[in-house]
């Protein structure tokens, strides 16, 4: 049998844009072999051409075949994964910008630091097709193994070890009992790994069994794990505050996103028959993570942390989408992580920036900004308002379709709790905007005082200014410009067969009635 | 009287209990790591028992477990390397004293 | 494997208590090497179990990857980390081990609760037996070769990264130097000022 008809017989063509990746990855470990340490010059940028080519593989493959099963079955490439990935590739070429100087100025090596960040994007890419519980693992794995090694990487920070100490033996330990979760997984199905054959499975074992209950509660400990959901956060603030800025960037993005895909893959094809008891588990879990994520954050007085408990509430957000199930409750939970991946990126991007030239992720150190970096203070400006939720930028858009989609599903107590909470978080965020531009040049803090000329010249500062005008662009334009995203999203559910499956009859009903609604309604806004 | 099933997953059960518990009560990292590997042997001791008892033809459990094997053994280096960092840096391995970044 | 009911059971029963009396040496003992060493018996008690489960090629990859890579490199972490270190008390640390126990001892009761309650669909198949070498072999150039090529991407990075963690504190100077340079001396440099310099980027707070 030669190569083709095997490549053909296995639809191995749907995982071409991790092929695309996996080269880069090696292009740059034997680059920096070849090349020495002069490569690092270049080897950001051969990342990035990397990046974007798979983002154009992804692109093709968006209006390409609709066989999507790859790998007899591992692998699913719809429309979802399709859109999932590319969120994951997206965060990591933002990362990839905005690191180059970080590294540089932290004196560790930048063509590793490359490598292990393409690793995790080539694990969170898998991640968000696996439709097969071992390539799930194996996927999960590489993220996980990924982030661990990154969020150490600048070995000298004592806080980098701790964070990196940290994060792997409580990641490890939710590894462990999400497998034991897919053990009993394995033997409620007889002896399948499919998600299919195990939902099918599971749907007819009759009530009440306790066992998939219990494999339930343990696959769900590894995924609120991934997306940092309260009571599995402990270790965020850590690892946020510890390792190094454009790390964490990645880690609340990127990888919560495939975090995010995982779940939904995962919940919705092998927990299909248990869809009442996961509804019941994760709004748990968004209400604490709600609560919890925004009460914590007003006392926060480093930025790195305010932003780790800002994303564990953004988690809690999305999970509301998720709890929807219908229609537009994925196309927001979809959405809202296309927003915020601008909005969180540009504000680590700002943070970094900050701490580059000032050494110091304090929030008072921030205090009459303004005067000094008008171009930073903007942009972080903007992404915190976004996040916070405050019109027009694309926060407030993505907010407002999550809890609409909440509201349709008839979750007022959800919805509600998130409106509140939302406004205690918009608290917090304006302190900090506030610090940066209200404050009397008489009241700057010493930090800022001290602020060292605006240069762009300097190497690698071109990427982070490039990844900040980018960030800045997208959070102020996506919020006006939301449909098409919006568009993306819906199609994405609409083209995904796993999801159409679960979306039940009645509540489709209701969806198309408030369709017209809702698209009028955003043309207004717009 | 014939071996059953149940009997080696109460075994690992048990196994995996033990391995919550040295979890959260140890006090060395490393003794930690090998709390997790306990943790990961019970789920092998999981999947074997059931590619034995109820996949025999298709032994996909046997497949999964070599992969835990693999991911495990990956998992255990990265993790010794990150207790070597910080032991350099701190001079111990007490759990207790890493404490720089406030919980 | 076709030995006897009666011995099959006994070998059952030694083998698994070994697991556990290891396992519980593992995390209860004082002596950090004791427990490494104990941690071995549990792991080669494992194989011996899944030889009885008709793993033999798994029962192998046990013992090699287990106590010959695994165990070992725990007892090197150890050693290098060598330090005979009394930890100083903590108050209301039995509180905190008997919470566990007790959450521990709960865990286990459901857990045991789920196993012995769930019908499980067992196959009366011919097992494969001998061939299972062969099957695994299968599996992983067809239904299993995603994963098997991703797992060699994993094992790349995490060599990379141990190594990249591991490794005594060198770093690529920053200043470019001539080829010359490069051709004759390792592209490496003590960093002590580079971890300096580093160091305070954010440390200080």
């Amino acid at each position: 049998m030669d190569v083709v008809t095997l490549a053909s017989q296995l639809n191995a063509g749907t995982i071409i844009p991790e092929g695309i990746v996996t080269l880069t990855l090696l292009v740059v470990l034997v680059g920096d072999l070849i090349a020495g340490r002069k490569s690092a010059s270049w080897l950001p940028y051969v990342a990035i051409v990397g990046l974007l080519g798979a983002i154009a593989a992804l692109f093709v493959q968006w209006n390409g075949t609709s066989d999507t099963i790859a790998f007899l079955g591992a692998f699913n490439g719809d429309a979802l994964s399709i859109v999932f990935r590319g969120i994951v590739v997206l965060s990591t070429i933002i990362t990839v910008l905005v690191s180059i100087s970080y590294v540089r100025q932290s004196g560790t090596s930048l063509s590793e630091f490359l490598s292990i960040l393409l690793a995790a994007t080539i694990g969170g890419m898998f991640l968000c097709g696996a439709s097969e519980l071992v390539t799930v693992f194996i996927a999960l794995e590489t993220l996980s193994i990924a982030s661990y090694l990154m969020t150490g990487y600048t070995k000298g920070d004592v806080r980098s070890n701790e964070a990196a100490l940290k994060y792997l033996l409580i990641g490890a330990a939710s590894s462990a009992v999400f497998l034991y979760g897919a053990s009993l997984l394995y033997g409620l199905a007889g002896g399948e790994t499919q998600l299919d054959r195990i939902g099918i499975a599971l749907s007819q074992i009759e009530t009440p069994a306790i066992a998939p209950v219990v494999a339930l509660v343990f696959v769900i400990c590894g995924i609120a794990f991934k997306l940092s959901a309260a009571p599995f956060h402990q270790w965020t603030p850590d690892v946020y505050e510890g390792s190094p800025t454009p790390v964490v960037a990645f880690l609340s993005v990127g990888s919560k996103a495939a975090g995010f895909a995982f779940a939904v893959r995962m919940l919705v094809t092998a927990f299909g028959s248990l869809t009442e008891q996961w509804h019941f588990i994760f709004a748990a879990l968004a209400v604490l993570s709600m609560i919890l994520g925004n009460a914590v954050a007003l006392a926060q007085t480093s930025m790195k942390r305010l932003l780790a408990y800002s994303s564990i509430a953004q988690a809690g957000f999305v999970l509301i989408g998720l709890i929807a199930g219908t229609e537009s409750g994925y196309a927001s939970v979809i959405f809202y992580l296309f927003a915020y991946l601008f909005m969180n990126l540009g504000g680590f991007a700002c943070v970094i920036l900050f701490s580059l030239r000032t050494g110091t992720d304090r929030i008072s150190d921030y205090a009459g900004l303004y005067q000094k970096d008008p171009l930073l203070t903007l942009t972080l400006s903007i992404c915190l308002l976004s996040l916070g939720g405050i019109p027009p930028f694309v926060g407030f858009f993505g907010k407002i379709y999550l809890f609409w989609a909440g509201w349709q599903a008839e979750l007022y107590g959800l919805v509600l709790l998130g409106l509140i909470t939302s406004v205690i978080s918009i608290y917090y965020y304006i302190r900090v905007v506030k610090m940066m531009v209200v404050k009397e040049p008489h009241e700057m803090s010493e930090t800022v005082k001290n602020y060292p000329e605006v240069s762009w010249n300097l190497p690698g500062m071109r990427p982070l200014q490039v990844g900040i005008v980018l960030a800045l662009v997208a959070t102020s334009l996506v919020g006006i410009l939301a449909n098409p995203p919006i568009d993306l999203a819906k199609a994405s559910v609409q083209r995904s067969p796993i999801l159409q499956a679960s979306i039940s009859p009645a509540k489709e009903v209701a969806v198309s009635r408030f369709a017209p609604v809702q698209s009028s309604e955003f043309r207004v806004q717009n | 009287m014939e071996l059953q099933l149940q009997y080696f997953l109460l075994l690992a059960a048990f196994l995996f209990c033990i391995g919550i518990y040295g979890l959260i009560t140890s006090r060395n990292a490393i003794r930690v790591l090998m709390s997790i590997e306990l943790m990961l042997n019970a789920v092998n001791l999981n999947l074997m028992a059931f590619s034995n008892y109820l996949d025999p033809e298709n032994i996909k459990g046997q497949v999964f477990t070599v992969f835990v094997i693999t991911v495990a053994a990956a998992e255990a280096a990265v993790g010794l390397a990150i207790v070597l960092a910080i032991y350099r840096n701190r001079d111990t391995v007490d759990m207790e004293q890493f404490n720089l970044l406030k919980w | 494997m076709d030995l006897a009911h009666g011995v099959q059971l006994v070998s059952f029963g030694i083998l698994a208590a070994i697991a556990i009396v290891a396992a519980l040496g593992v995390v209860l003992l004082q002596n950090i090497v004791y427990s490494a060493f104990l941690l071995g018996g549990v792991f080669a008690s494992m194989a011996g179990m899944y030889l009885l489960l008709n793993g033999d090629f798994v029962a192998a990859a046990q013992l090699i990857i287990y106590v010959g890579a695994v165990n070992v490199l725990i007892l090197f972490g150890i050693m290098l980390v060598n330090k005979q270190q009394d930890f100083p008390a903590i108050k209301g640390m039995w509180i905190r081990k008997g919470a566990t126990a007790l959450v521990g001892a709960g865990l286990l009761v459901l857990l045991a609760g789920t196993i012995v309650t769930t019908p499980w669909a067992i196959s009366t198949a011919t097992p494969t037996g001998d061939g299972s070498t062969l099957k695994i072999g299968e599996h992983f150039f067809s239904d299993f070769l995603l994963p098997f090529e991703l797992a060699s991407v994993l094992l790349l990075i995490a060599m990379v990264g141990a190594i990249v963690l591991a490794r005594r504190e060198f770093v690529p100077e920053d200043t470019p130097t001539t080829e010359e340079e490069l051709a004759f001396k390792l592209p490496e440099r003590p960093r002590e000022t580079a971890a300096i310099a580093g160091g305070s980027q954010t440390s200080p707070e």
